[in-house]
Formats: C-alpha cells, structure tokens, sequence
C-alpha cells in the first residue's frame, strides 16, 4: 500500500499550540494552556492527567466537539479548527470512531442495530450495514448477545458493543474519554487488551483519556497533562500478549 | 441518511412513548375534525341555498323586459321585442334557447264560474319543456291550434258568477273541473264588459255584441297541489304561433289589447313582446350573455346576481366556521410543540451521540419534523373518520334536521364534506404538525454534541 510506503511520515495527528481559555466572571480560566505534539498513524496513545487538568477538553477538541480559543489541529493534513459545525460532523462521519465513558447505547435498539447505526448515517443500506454490524461483534466476542437490548448487557458487554460501534465505520482515528471509567478493574484488562490489539491489528489510531497512570501504562505513547499543560511524554512499546 | 431509515426512526421514537403520542394526536384529531366539521356546516348551508334558488327558477335563464311605454321620443326606431331581435339573440354566443313570452289578460268560463283577468302566455317549445307537468300532457306546439296548460293554482281566480263568492272568501276551490269539461275562453274582454253595460259602444250610438266564445282543450295541468306556489302556479301556458294566429283571427285589423301602436295610434302588423326568457348553456356564460342583451337596449335580469351575493355571503359564514374550527387546531398545534420539546429535552443525550457519531444536522432536524408531520398525519386521518362518523350522525338525526327545517325552511344534508375538504384538511394537518415542530426540530439540530460526553 502506498500509506505504507510513507508510514511515519506525515503524523496523522499534529498539534500546535492549542488554547483554551474559558471566561468565568471577570478572570480568564486557561483549561489548555499551549499544547503542542504529534501523533503517527497506528499508535496508542493515552493523555493522562488528575481531573481538571484540560485532558477532556483536548480530546473533545481532537474530535470536533469544542472550538479550540487559538492554535492548530491537523488531522491527516487538515485543520479541523476552521471547519464549521456541519463540516465537522461530516468529518467525524469519514474519520473517527468515538468511545464514551458510560457507553451512551440508544436503550430502544438492541446490540447490532447500535453497532450498525453510524453506517446509517452513512447511508449503507440495511442488509449490508447489519452483516458489518454482526462481524464487529463477533470481533468484540459478543456473539451470544447480538440481539440483546442494552439495558440487557452487563456493563462490559455494553462497552464491546461501544467498541464495536467505534470500529465499524473503519475509522482512521478512534477517541476514548475514559472508555473503562465505569468498569471493573478485570473488565477493565479485558477491553483495554481488545481496544489495543484491534487497533494494532488495523494499523488505526486509538486516542486514550484516563485519569488512571497505571492504565495509561498500555499505550505505546503517554502524554501527561497537568493545568493545561503537557508536563512530559512518555514512549514505550508492549507485546499484544503482554500482562499489566 | 437514506429516507426509509429516517422514516423508521421516527415511528419508533414515537412508539417509545405511546401514551403521549396518543394523547398529542388526539388534540389534532379533535382539531381536524372540528375544523372540518365547521367547514362541511358551511358548505351544506350554501349549497341548500343554492338548491333553493334553483327551484326558484333556472340558474341559466336571463329574463329580458322591454318597456313598451317609455320608448324614446322623437326620431329613433322604438325598441321593440319582435320576432326578428329574437332570432337574432337565438343565434348568440352560449345561448341555448329562447322563448318570447306572449301574454294576453283574457276571460274563462266554465258553466256558472267565471274567471277573468287570467293571464294565457303563449310560448315556445324552449319555455314550455321546463314546466314540470302534473296532470296530462303537454300542449301540442305545432302551431296549429291553441290547447292549454293550466297552472296548478288558476283554479283558485274561479268564482261563481250569480253568487259572486270567491276562494278567497269561502276557502272553498270552485267546482271546475279542468280536465273534463269543456271551457270557454273570452279574449275580447273589453267588448265582454261593454255588452254587459248597457250594450253601447265607445261612440255611444252603436251597440256592441257580445265577443264570441271560443271552446279551447285543455291538455294539463302544472305539477302541484293547489297550494303549491312555483313560479308556474298562476298562469295558463299556450303554443305561441297558435295563439299568434287565434289573436289576429278575434282581432282582425283592431288593436290587440296590450300591443303598443305606432305614432298614428295603428298597431303594428306584427308581434312585440314585453319579455322573454333566454336559456344559457353554463352557469359562467350568463353574466356575458346577459351584458350583451343589455347592450341591444333590452332590461335583462338573472338569478346570476343574487347568486354572486350568495356566494360572497357563504364564503364568509365558510370562513367564520372554518377560523371557529381553526382555534381548536391552532391549541392542537401548541400541543404538538410540547410534546416535541419534551422529547428533545428526554433525548438530549442520545441526540449528542448520534452527532459525535457523525450524523448529519439535517437529519436530525428532518427526524423530529417527520415525528411532528407524523403526528400530524395520524390526527388528520382519524380526525377526518370522526368528521364523517359526526357529519354522517347530523345529516340522519331527526331533531337536527327538524330544527333546520324550522330555521330555513331548508331540507337535505345540512353537513357535505367534499372530497376537496378531506384532502385539504389532511393536507393541512400534517402542515400544522411540521410548523409546530420545525422549532422543536432546530433545536434538537443545534444541541452540543458535548451533552454526549458528561456523565450523570
């Protein structure tokens, strides 16, 4: 493949710079206080901070979900910070596959309608969307319930069903806000070692928030916020079959 | 989003919450169908006016009037109606038929009844096949002798002669009998009552003998009782030419009472009518047709003018009911409103999501109108069923249409819905449901993906 050819260069993701300053009464309140870093094509990385330390804030903006107060973000050579709102769903509809921390499953669909509902919105029609839908689960190991409600699933059920609903659309790029926040420390191993063996797998980009350095031990690249500032990034490389 | 998509996530949106999508659809049921109702009470009141109208006369019939005694003085022509204009109107545009209406006051006789000043109208073929006949047959209209078609109330002019009594004051109809025995007819009345005074003519010194009587058949008689007032009940109807012909032959050279004289004071040779009755092919060609024979000097009316009014005035009630009904929709709306802002407020979360997960703004926005639209469409449909069910009851209820008998003197459907109204007002209520929602529906479009992301 060509992408291959020139793999580590250009980043996928590169930041330059970034603010965001929130008004609270008279004073200025700097969430992200210049920020600046890069992200390759394939990596797992995670952003890592205490609570109020701006990492959402970075992963919402990463995403489009906030308008960053100055700076860039270049995703795959282009500025998201300039696009409009409508541009911006358009872009995450092509781009990105998102996780949520309490997984946010429509409660009247059962697991593959959610798992197929971002093809929907592609427009893909229904039979192909659901055979894709089915595949993902099965990937995610959630044969057995494909067609469970949500409110049906346990809570590590419910967020294989997240990742696979992230996953279908073959993302380049897929944002977790603290994907395991509302698990249990043994379903917390299992999804984290699913999340990153897939993405390995499908050469993708996985973005990680947690507040957790232990967990943030996983991914190959960490980078550590602390009042709206990066305070050091950390690199290391894990086997899938490696243990925490 | 393709639209079959977009479509089945709107019904399950609202078959998630039943009890509410019933109770909204049904403030646009009571909504449609008071609307609808209003407006088929509208609509069966002008056209039981119109039907009223119709037997007061043909909607397509102008009638024409020329005034023989107010002619213009000095050197023009007089304007007369004569054989000749009416032909001549015969040949006009979208003019079906015309029939000059020829009428002469003359006396009846049968045995001791006496009925004088009974006005015998000679016609056309055109003006007699619109006299709906009760008893016998109608006149025979070749020409060639004068047969008569009584009108159902002639009866009532009989008295008798020697007892001098009338219908009006014994409230008894005279013992004639139409149909079976022979009567006579006195066209000369003016000689009759000049033999009857002393026997003298104008001048005085030359007697004047009794006019002769003429045995005329009689072929029938105008449909209705003797009560029953049409615009036929009061006249005797005969073929023109024949009665053309029977005038000139009691007449001879002497004026025929009723026919203007030229300057001299001579009549004319030939027949000039005070009016005539013109038939029109459309209701819409009467207006024009009417201008025209204005144009030619003639006076002409119509019903077409009462009717314009007419319609005015129901478009108006039509208006006032349909804007009573339009109330109930208009609060029906509000409600639809609501229930929209509800569930955007419910769905604020899932609606974050779908955004973060790349759904497009127009979608979103186009989801929440079809559930409004939706709504919408199922209040218009049932609400057109229950106008039905409701018009339907009206129309059958003796006490309602009793008492409408009682306020207008008006029978048939008091409530018409025609097929116009039904779709219109299905139209309508999804229309109402979409505006009412659009806002809802912008809203839900413009909410934070970010509601996504917080956790509660």
């Amino acid at each position: 493949m060509a992408e291959n050819t020139e793999k580590r260069t250009p980043p996928i993701i590169q930041v330059r710079n970034l603010y965001k300053v929130y008004r609270v009464g008279e004073s200025k309140v700097f969430a992200l206080n210049g920020v600046t870093f890069s992200l390759n094509r394939g990596e797992f990385c995670a952003v890592v901070g205490p609570s109020g330390s701006g990492k959402s804030t970075l992963l919402n903006m990463m995403a489009g979900l906030e308008k960053p107060s100055k700076g860039e973000i270049v995703i795959a050579g282009t500025h998201i910070e300039r696009m409009t709102e409508r541009e911006l769903v358009t872009f995450r509809r092509e781009n990105v596959g998102f996780i949520f921390q309490s997984y946010n499953l429509i409660k009247t669909m059962n697991a593959v309608e959610n798992v197929a509902m971002p093809l929907t919105f592609r427009g893909v029609p229904k039979k192909i969307r659901m055979e894709r839908a089915r595949k993902y689960l099965k990937l995610v190991g959630l044969e057995k319930q494909m067609d469970h409600m949500a409110n049906e699933m346990s809570g590590g059920q419910q967020q294989r069903v997240g990742i696979a609903r992230a996953l279908v659309v073959d993302p380049r790029i897929i944002f977790a806000d603290e994907p395991t926040g509302n698990l249990d420390s043994k379903t917390t191993m299992d999804v984290l070692r699913l999340m990153r063996r897939i993405v390995r797998e499908r050469n993708q980009t996985l973005i990680m928030v947690t507040h957790d350095t232990h967990l943030a031990g996983f991914a190959d690249k960490q980078i550590h916020i602390v009042d709206g500032k990066i305070l050091k990034i950390e690199e290391q490389y894990h086997d899938d079959e490696e243990e925490i | 989003m393709r639209f079959p998509d977009l479509l089945a996530m709107s019904v399950n949106n609202l078959r998630r919450r039943k009890l509410r999508t019933a109770l909204t659809v049904l403030g646009v049921i009571v909504g449609t169908a008071s609307i609808v109702v209003m407006m088929s009470l509208g609509i069966g009141m002008s056209e039981m006016q119109m039907e009223l109208m119709e037997s007061y006369g043909s909607m397509t019939a102008i009638n024409v009037y020329c005034d023989t005694y107010s002619q213009p003085q000095g050197g023009t022509d007089p304007i007369y109606l004569t054989d000749e204009v009416v032909e001549q109107i015969r040949h006009m545009e979208h003019v079906d038929g015309i029939s000059p209406l020829l009428s002469v006051g003359v006396m009846m006789r049968q045995g001791q009844y006496t009925a004088s000043y009974v006005n015998l109208v000679g016609v056309t073929e055109d003006y007699m096949e619109q006299i709906p006949v009760g008893e016998g047959t109608y006149p025979k209209m070749d020409g060639s002798q004068v047969e008569m078609l009584f009108g159902n109330m002639v009866l009532q002019n009989f008295s008798n002669g020697r007892q001098g009594s009338s219908y009006y004051e014994t409230g008894e109809l005279p013992d004639v009998d139409l149909m079976g025995q022979p009567i006579f007819v006195i066209y000369d009345m003016d000689a009759y009552y000049q033999s009857m005074n002393g026997g003298t003519g104008a001048d005085g010194t030359t007697p004047v003998k009794p006019p002769k009587k003429y045995m005329v058949p009689v072929s029938g008689i105008v449909a209705g009782g003797a009560d029953d007032y049409n615009q036929y009940s009061w006249d005797v109807y005969t073929d023109l030419e024949a009665l053309k012909t029977q005038l000139k032959q009691v007449f001879k050279k002497n004026p025929i009472p009723g026919q203007p004289t030229n300057r001299k004071g001579k009549p004319y040779n030939y027949f000039i009518y005070s009016n005539a009755v013109v038939y029109v092919d459309e209701i819409e060609n009467v207006k024009e047709v009417q201008t025209a024979i204005s144009d030619m000097g003639f006076q002409a009316s119509s019903n077409s003018e009462w009717m314009e009014q007419n319609e005015k005035q129901s478009q108006m009630t039509q208006m006032v009911l349909g804007g009573i009904g339009a109330v109930s929709l208009f609060v029906a709306a509000i409600g639809i409103a609501n229930t929209m802002m509800m569930s955007i407020y419910e769905r604020t979360k899932e609606i974050g999501v779908m955004k973060v997960l790349g759904c497009d703004m127009g979608d979103i926005r186009n989801m929440f109108l079809m559930e409004s639209g939706f709504i919408g469409l199922m209040g218009g449909v049932i609400g057109l069923a229950l106008s039905y069910g409701i018009s339907y009851l009206m129309n059958r209820l003796p006490a309602v249409s009793q008492m409408m008998m009682g306020m207008t003197g008006m029978e048939g459907n008091l409530s018409r819905i025609p097929l116009w109204l039904a779709g219109t007002a299905m139209v309508f209520a999804v229309v109402v449901g979409m505006a009412a929602g659009f806002f809802p529906a912008v809203r839900a479009m413009n909410l934070s993906p970010l509601a996504a992301i917080r956790n509660e």
